[in-house]
């Protein structure tokens, strides 16, 4: 596939490094000169310096043989504008970033559909959602909706003492009575494992569980977890993001404390939301902090610009005994460290829109995507093709590709947890979790 | 300040008003009651009046906001005084200072009366007591406005004065277009309900002076015992309809009429005051029984129901004699006194919008003691309420405090006991009518000093304006830079 991406600002450059790894031709279009030399020494592309809204330029990216542009760059009207070129030059699929709500809009005239656009992303929007999914599951530190929410993966840190530790897994799936789920991975010091039976689960481990939304509580329960959505949240920092949490929480009945520095920025934080608390300090002030009670609070979500008033601040909450933290972090690349530190969950608000441009540029066989942060794996939903070699046999039997493990079924509907007797028939959706290297594998093995 | 333009807008507002005392002759003549020539004779004073001033003095062609304050509080203190003179001509109401009280009670729908029996003034006086109550309502200056062209120069700073509620809502570009849209509400509504008492069973002559005090929450009937003296009750049940809806923004029954029912259901104000009227009416029908004051539920939600809503919206229509109920009855209701319906309707008091934004101010203020650092906005119907806005509420409430003390102290000053004196002013300053004691539902004001008779009409006209265009007039800084009118017959 032919791949022109507009801007390499952190969302192009993750895109550009997957995509070109996974083996497509991307050329990538930016103005600034450094930047570009940058990535073109790093990874293996096309670099093109100049305007990604001009013909020019797209015409010597040879854009009439693109068949997916992806227009990342930080001003919004370039982006649109190129997208909008691009439909003319007949590039199959489009998608833009866009930050200003006032272009998303679906009641506006100018709407995606109008302008040709078949995704717009906005990267505040993606990241709230986001913060809002984890905060619903207080211990896990990554939750993801497959098969329409009916199967989630669930990412849990297992602490000293859990009943679970240094068991084997065949002797857990003795344990676990009549709720299925599967251990898809183990995340043990930077390494992701891909379990088998006899590999045991040690504290301070992540573990990665695919199970049916419903036994969720059960599983829990099992494994001395619990996942009650937070009563209580502090947000430090009133941005974009910070608003859009607030704004859901507090329909969703949490109370909701919301810190921001900015005087003005408050007043308009007051004037559109309703019952959460607005506070005007900076979100270092440890004394404010404590006396509005950051320390008996579910959940810390420290979303301001600055990475080092969210990780202080996350840290000092942390410290004083709040339950959670979610912390924004704009480098990806200090990711890995957060969680010796303690804190919880590190977003990056590019990685995430980028994973969401990934998940829908993937769309072929592969019907969703996750990349998890900090391990290099990812969870991908497929279909099995009608006429696949492999219907009507058990799994056992099949050998499904190394590094790859499948977490679980669906089946007009109905999920099942596989085990080895499973036999698959077409149009199942299989929900499989896989080290990113292993991908193109798992697509072929399913082509056969 | 241009005393010309005021001289010359006051002049064509007294012809307005005498062509308005041409109206009450056709009842006299159809009723054969006499009184026609009294209305002639006051017509003809006031048409000369208003024809001088208005020839003789220049309008200039710009208005400030002083001469809109000027003319609206000087419109109505004239409109009174000529007002009055069918009464005193006609020997009704011997006093002209008597007669003044009843015809500033008419204009600005308050509804207290120093008469001891309505029925003695004849269809036409009466008929010109609820026409007084009916073009007050709305606001005369506003009605000036919507028919009259001459009015057009400084439409808004007239309209502000007289339409003072804290929430302006323009319906249209043009002032004189809503003032029409308005007064052309006002009539339907007015129309409906006097088809509607008619159908219940009243005389098209009670039919249609009761719709104008209703509709204008004043509160004049053509009964001495009011609503009680037809002892029927669909026409109670109409008009307490039609005080609720009297005491509804009238540009929100436009938005209705022309089709948004949204805008109904979105209003916070609306709410309140129907939480409000709903919870008092339930407060009182239980207390009623409690007391024993009737002995069925039926009784006791019929009467208690349209006592408070008149009381609520200060029209001051009674059913009952309410001075005879328990005390809590009677606290309930004159706390109601205070609060009025919506800004924007032809009701008096506070307004409802007020104490709902004072009330949220309040619980602001207790929130900050809690979180010192929070940062709130004061939102009514989801928008932001403006600082300005707010601190003019609070300058309102403590001017009315204010007010309300020192027209107390006047009154009981005369050596009116407390009751009577306190509620004789909370009564004519929110433009109820009936209070307490001395001036009870089934008392009246004769009884009352000249000096407190006098103060409690500047009450009157105060409460009608809200406040502020009457009390500006009381600042000797207003008074500076006068400019003498240029007369037409000066040359120079």
């Amino acid at each position: 596939m032919r791949v022109i991406v507009v801007g390499v600002g952190e969302v192009g450059r993750h895109i550009c490094q997957q995509l070109s790894a996974e083996g497509h031709e991307v050329i990538l279009i930016d103005r600034n000169a450094d930047r570009l030399k940058r990535v073109e020494r790093d990874l293996n592309m096309l670099c093109i310096e100049g305007n990604g809204a001009s013909a020019g330029i797209l015409e010597q990216a040879n854009i009439s043989k693109a068949d997916l542009f992806i227009a990342v760059t930080d001003i919004d009207e370039v982006n649109l504008i190129a997208c909008i070129m691009a439909k003319e030059y007949g590039v199959l699929r489009r998608v833009a970033r866009v930050r200003n709500e006032e272009y998303f809009s679906g009641a506006s005239p100018l709407n995606e559909h109008q302008l040709g656009i078949d995704l717009l992303i906005n990267p505040d929007q993606v990241m709230a959602e986001e913060i809002l999914r984890i905060s619903k599951m207080s211990e896990a530190f990554e939750v993801v909706d497959f098969a329409h929410g009916e199967v989630i993966l669930v990412g849990y840190q297992v602490k000293e003492g859990n009943p679970i530790c240094n068991i084997t897994l065949a002797d857990l799936k003795d344990l676990r009575g009549l709720y299925d789920f599967v251990i898809v991975a183990i995340v043990r010091e930077g390494q992701t494992i891909l379990p088998r039976g006899s590999d045991i689960i040690q504290a301070e481990d992540r573990i990665y569980l695919v199970v049916r939304h419903k036994d969720m509580a059960a599983v829990e329960d099992l494994f001395n977890l619990w996942s009650t959505a937070p009563k209580r949240a502090f947000i430090i920092g009133g941005g974009q993001v910070g608003f859009r949490v607030a704004r859901a929480m507090e329909k969703q009945k949490v109370d909701v404390a919301l810190v921001e520095a900015d005087p003005s920025r408050c007043e308009y934080l007051a004037e559109h939301l309703n019952n959460a608390v607005v506070l005007n300090f900076d979100g270092l002030d440890a004394r404010d902090l404590l006396s509005e009670g950051v320390d008996t609070t579910d959940l810390v979500v420290a979303v301001t610009n600055e990475d080092t008033t969210n990780i202080l601040s996350s840290l000092l909450a942390k410290y004083h005994g709040a339950k959670k933290c979610i912390t924004r972090i704009s480098r990806p690349d200090f990711i890995p460290l957060l969680g010796k530190l303690g804190i919880d969950v590190a977003l990056s608000p590019r990685l995430v829109a980028a994973n969401m441009i990934l998940r829908f540029v993937r769309r072929g066989a592969i019907i969703s995507v996750a990349t998890l942060l900090g391990s290099e794996a990812e969870v991908v939903e497929l279909v099995v093709p009608d006429r696949w070699l492999h219907i009507d046999k058990p799994l056992g039997s099949i050998g499904f590709p190394e590094d790859t493990n499948l977490g679980a079924v669906v089946r007009q509907g109905k999920v099942i947890i596989p085990s080895g007797d499973t036999v698959l028939d077409a149009g199942d959706r299989l929900i499989i979790f896989s080290m990113k290297k292993a991908i193109p594998l798992v697509e072929q093995f399913l082509a056969s | 300040m241009r005393l010309g333009t005021i001289g010359a807008l006051l002049g064509w507002l007294l012809i307005f008003l005498s062509v308005a005392l041409l109206l009450p002759i056709a009842f006299s003549i159809y009723y054969d009651d006499g009184n026609w020539r009294f209305f002639v004779i006051s017509s003809a004073i006031g048409f000369l009046l208003g024809g001088t001033l208005a020839w003789s003095c220049v309008s200039e062609p710009e208005m400030g906001h002083r001469e809109g304050f000027a003319i609206v509080a000087f419109g109505w203190l004239a409109a009174a005084a000529l007002g009055a003179l069918p009464y005193y001509l006609s020997g009704a109401i011997p006093s002209y200072l008597n007669a003044c009280f009843e015809s500033m009670s008419g204009f600005t729908t308050t509804g207290a009366t120093i008469l001891e029996s309505v029925e003695a003034l004849g269809p036409s006086l009466l008929f010109w007591r609820a026409l007084t109550h009916w073009l007050g309502g709305m606001g005369i200056i506003v009605l000036s406005l919507a028919i009259m062209p001459i009015l057009g120069i400084g439409g808004m700073q007239l309209f502000q004065a007289e339409m003072a509620g804290p929430t302006k809502d323009r319906l249209v570009p043009r002032i004189q277009d809503t003032a029409r849209i308005l007064w052309s509400v006002y009539f339907i509504l007015t129309a409906v309900e006097t088809g509607l008492l008619m159908m219940a069973g009243m005389g098209f002559f009670d039919a249609i002076c009761h719709a104008f005090s209703t509709l204008s929450t004043g509160g004049f009937s053509t009964r001495t015992e009011s609503i009680a003296a037809f002892h029927n009750p669909w026409i109670d049940i109409i008009i307490i309809v039609f005080i609720i809806i009297a005491g509804i923004n009238f540009s929100l029954h436009y938005r209705l009429l022309s089709g948004n029912l949204r805008a109904f259901a979105r209003s916070e104000e609306l709410r309140f005051y129907l939480g409000i009227g709903i919870f008092a009416t339930i407060l009182v029908m239980f207390a009623n029984i409690l007391f024993g004051t009737y002995e069925s539920w039926s009784d006791s939600l019929r009467y208690g129901a349209f006592q408070v809503w008149s009381i609520l919206t200060g029209t001051g229509f009674s059913t009952a004699d309410f001075d005879q109920w328990a005390p809590v009855c009677k606290i309930t209701l004159v706390t109601l006194m205070f609060m009025g319906g919506m800004a924007g309707s032809t009701t008096g008091g506070i307004k409802q919008v007020r104490i709902l934004m004072f009330w949220k101010f309040t619980r602001m203020q207790i929130k900050k003691l809690i979180h010192p650092k929070a940062v709130e906005a004061i939102k009514l119907d989801n928008r932001k309420v403006p600082a300005e806005v707010i601190q003019s509420i609070l300058g309102y409430l403590s001017l009315y405090m204010l007010v309300f003390v020192v027209a107390t102290l006047i009154v009981t000053g005369q050596g009116t006991d407390i009751i009577t004196g306190s509620t004789a002013v909370i009564a004519t300053l929110n433009n109820i009518g009936p209070g307490l004691g001395g001036v009870g539902p089934c008392q009246n004001f004769a009884g009352l000093s000249d000096l407190s008779k006098a103060v409690l009409i500047v009450c009157m006209v105060a409460g009608r304006l809200e406040l502020y265009t009457i009390a500006v007039l009381f600042l000797p800084k207003y008074w500076k830079d006068v400019h003498y009118p240029k007369w037409r017959w000066s040359r120079s």
